[in-house]
């Protein structure tokens, strides 16, 4: 666990917004340790989204390193840089981007394009994670024929299909009604959990953010604050008995309350925020 | 999930947009095959027609020569003979009575033919297919009124003068049918007769017979007429076919019976419709005893003919005296006639090739013109349309180039389905332009239409009411304006290529879509 999977060293970055240059990260550092799962956390216009692009190698940085698995893609060119985005990072977005004419399989298919896998391969492999993320027997329909949160697991399962180094999810609850917004984050978790899945997320939902690790708080470019996440399934504690739990488990055993999304030690920043100002 | 695969599933995507695009190229891509079919089919028209009237100058040329030299034969056979009618009054005319016959046009249906063969001698001037004024050669001019009958007897000192060995006297009468025939111009009719047979009366005598050629010598079937024979007659192949007999049978001519002793095969226009029969009978059956239309006077020899036709003229001022030397030179005159006549529809078909030929590389200027309009318009629908689902589908390229597509990879997707585009649209095009090739370039090009008609002059000549004239008949070939098998291959060819350049542009704008684009919130 102590594998250090992503480095971020001074990393900088400037945008041309008129004749005013806007600073939206500037040196930022950042270490991610292998099977991490992070949210990164902040007000509008703090950056999240450039981090996470510079992190997701499709925007380049300023100045500064990004090391991925070692190697800096930070200053990589295109022509070798959609390999690192195909072989190293999976991408869950807020409105799922799936491809409204590929079913669900052949939208998980997608990545595993020109990597020399065979179909019949890649169509284990698709009906496999479409199978880990609870999608069994739903790998032909389109996308129009699932809800949201049943687009945003095909999505999942399209970001893991290449088995990556990192998932970086932008928002990926930023979409769905609450129902579905707790599935999502099971889901993760729980990827997190079994697979041993690295996860950044971008996110503005405290509540979201509570069952990560890790939560970074962004602003003017920085992190300004590191804070503990709940994620109680990875310690296996409940909350409020201090009883034993099953990772998997909702309500504690011992106690019989509710242990996920359910705010015990919230963040103090970003309380009652909505995911509204992306748009 | 093959990369066709989703491009076809991108075009059917938007359906109808795909089919009005694809429409609208099929349209394009036709009339771009159209083009060049209706060209070759111009140029194997224009090809045929000219060479059409290449072999019927040559035919009519050749045609000519052989008449002349055939007359020319004839004349120098019968340098001894002098023609003698009466200089007919009214020359050219609709119709006739029996026994009276005057100047007839002569030559109807016949136009064309210089007739050719055996001359007899009493039918010389038919030979060209009556088109010359009666009297102009002497008498027997087809059509019978080619002159006023005579009085035979009034001529009986004629075998008197010095040098006259023979007097062949010949009756020659038309008998046919009125026609009304419209005019071609104002809605006028009038009418005219429609010759169905004509009769010639030959004093039989076995001097005549047998020393001068007074009867035909083609004889088919049965025997030729005998001297001193009398009820009998000799009938023409038309004849035969006229009256419904055949040799041993009996015709009824005016109302009289004749045996049928044999028939004559055609050897020259004028003598198609002639029967032969004794003279007597003749004159007997048409109602003109003692008359006669033409007396053929034979001298002993060649030197004499002038003499003796100076001699008739001078005991008879009012015939109409006709020697050799006189046909030879009118010969000579109708030979350089029909020589400019030829020079002139030479040049006027020299003219209109190179017209033609003009017309052609016009043509095939403007189909460039066409061609380049329409390869421009092909693909720059390609390129707008393509350049228009590029734009709508910014986020969709940004997720793919997200999760791992190059750059390479999104660029031959979207050639793919702009190609794929094009390619149903030549499928289309094909099927297009097998139904209205013919109509699009009749559109589209100068003088293609389903039948062309390049020339206004065909090499044909007539002689007819003793004009000699060139027939204004045209010669027309027929453009078939059709998508062969190569100009199918063509058009694929051409759909894809044009489909590639068309969406080169999109497809490279697709690749240099920012990955980031995924991220843009609609």
């Amino acid at each position: 666990m102590s594998e250090t999977v992503l480095k971020v060293e001074n990393v900088s970055k400037n945008y041309a917004l008129g004749k005013r240059g806007v600073k939206a990260l500037s040196n930022l550092n950042l270490e991610v340790k292998k099977g991490e799962f992070i949210a990164i956390m902040g007000p509008s216009g703090s950056g999240k989204t450039t981090l996470l692009n510079v992190l997701g190698c499709i925007d380049k940085p300023t100045s500064g390193k990004v090391l991925l698995d070692n190697i800096d893609v930070a200053n990589m060119p295109e022509s070798q840089l959609y390999k690192i985005r195909r072989n190293k990072i999976g991408f869950v977005f807020q409105s799922f981007n799936l491809l409204p004419y590929l079913n669900a399989r052949e939208n998980v298919e997608l990545p595993m394009e020109n990597i020399g896998k065979s179909k019949t391969e890649r169509n284990a492999r698709a009906k496999e994670l479409l199978a880990m993320v609870g999608l069994l027997g739903r790998e032909e329909h389109l996308p129009q024929r699932l809800s949201q949160g049943e687009q945003q697991r095909v999505a999942i399962a399209r970001a893991l299909a290449n088995d990556p180094a990192i998932v970086l999810a932008d928002e990926p609850t930023g979409n769905l009604d609450i129902k579905n917004k707790q599935e999502i984050v099971k889901l993760l978790a729980n990827l997190n959990l079994k697979e041993g899945t690295t996860i950044i997320m971008v996110t503005h939902d405290g509540h979201v953010a509570a069952h990560t690790e890790r939560i970074l708080f962004l602003g003017d470019g920085k992190i300004n604050k590191e804070k503990e996440g709940m994620h109680l399934a990875k310690k296996n504690i409940c909350p409020f008995c201090k009883g034993k739990l099953q990772p998997i488990d909702e309500t504690c055993p011992s106690c019989g309350k509710t242990v996920r999304f359910k705010k015990k030690a919230s963040p103090e920043k970003d309380k009652g925020e909505t995911s509204s100002d992306k748009q | 999930m093959g990369v066709v695969n989703r491009a076809f599933r991108n075009i059917s995507r938007r359906k109808i947009r795909a089919l009005l695009v694809i429409i609208a190229l099929g349209f394009s891509l036709a009339i771009l095959v159209s083009i060049p079919a209706g060209i070759v089919a111009n140029q194997n028209a224009t090809q045929s027609l000219t060479g059409n009237l290449s072999n019927a100058i040559s035919q009519s040329e050749a045609n000519l020569n052989s008449t002349i030299t055939q007359t020319e034969a004839t004349i120098n056979q019968s340098l001894k003979e002098i023609d003698c009618s009466l200089t007919p009054t009214a020359p050219s005319g609709f119709g006739f009575t029996r026994g009276s016959g005057s100047g007839s046009s002569g030559g109807n249906g016949f136009t064309g033919s210089f007739g050719g063969g055996n001359f007899t001698p009493g039918q010389f001037s038919g030979g060209f297919g009556g088109g010359f004024t009666a009297g102009q050669f002497g008498s027997g001019a087809f059509g019978g009124g080619s002159g006023s009958p005579m009085n035979e007897t009034y001529y009986a000192d004629i075998s008197n003068i010095t040098g006259v060995a023979a007097v062949a006297p010949v009756l020659q009468v038309t008998e046919g049918h009125n026609v009304t025939v419209a005019a071609p111009f104002g809605g006028f009719t009038f009418n005219r007769t429609e010759p169905d047979y004509i009769i010639e009366g030959i004093q039989l005598t076995s001097d005549l017979i047998s020393n001068y050629h007074i009867l035909p010598t083609n004889i088919t079937t049965g025997s030729n007429l005998q001297a001193g024979e009398s009820g009998v007659v000799l009938l023409s192949e038309n004849n035969s076919a006229y009256f419904g007999v055949s040799v041993g049978g009996t015709v009824t001519i005016l109302g009289q019976n004749f045996q049928v002793i044999g028939i004559h095969g055609t050897s020259s226009v004028s003598d198609v419709q002639t029967l032969y029969m004794n003279l007597s009978d003749a004159q007997a059956l048409t109602n003109n005893t003692d008359y006669i239309t033409t007396l053929h006077v034979f001298a002993d020899n060649a030197a004499d003919v002038s003499a003796v036709a100076s001699a008739l003229s001078s005991l008879h001022p009012e015939l109409d005296v006709t020697t050799s030397q006189t046909r030879l030179e009118q010969l000579q005159n109708l030979k350089s006639t029909y020589q400019t006549m030829l020079n002139s529809t030479q040049t006027n078909y020299e003219t209109q090739v190179q017209a033609a030929q003009t017309t052609m590389n016009q043509t095939n200027s403007q189909a460039f013109e066409e061609i380049i309009v329409l390869v421009a318009a092909t693909s720059l629908i390609v390129l707008f349309v393509m350049l228009y689902t590029v734009r709508e589908r910014t986020k969709e390229i940004g997720t793919l180039k997200a999760i791992g597509f190059s750059n390479g990879a999104v660029m031959s997707q979207f050639m793919l389905e702009g190609v794929l585009l094009s390619v149903l649209a030549g499928i289309v095009a094909i099927v297009i332009g097998s139904v209205a090739a013919p109509f699009l370039t009749s559109v589209l090009l100068p003088h293609v239409s389903s039948a062309v008609n390049l020339f206004g002059t065909s090499s044909r000549i007539i002689i007819a009411g003793g004009n000699p004239a060139i027939d204004t008949a045209t010669s027309t070939a027929t453009v078939a304006v059709s998508l062969s098998p190569e100009l199918m291959l063509i058009a694929f060819g051409s759909a894809i290529f044009l489909g590639a350049i068309g969406s080169l542009y999109p497809a490279w704008r697709a690749a240099r879509t920012r990955p980031a684009e995924a991220m843009r919130y609609e």
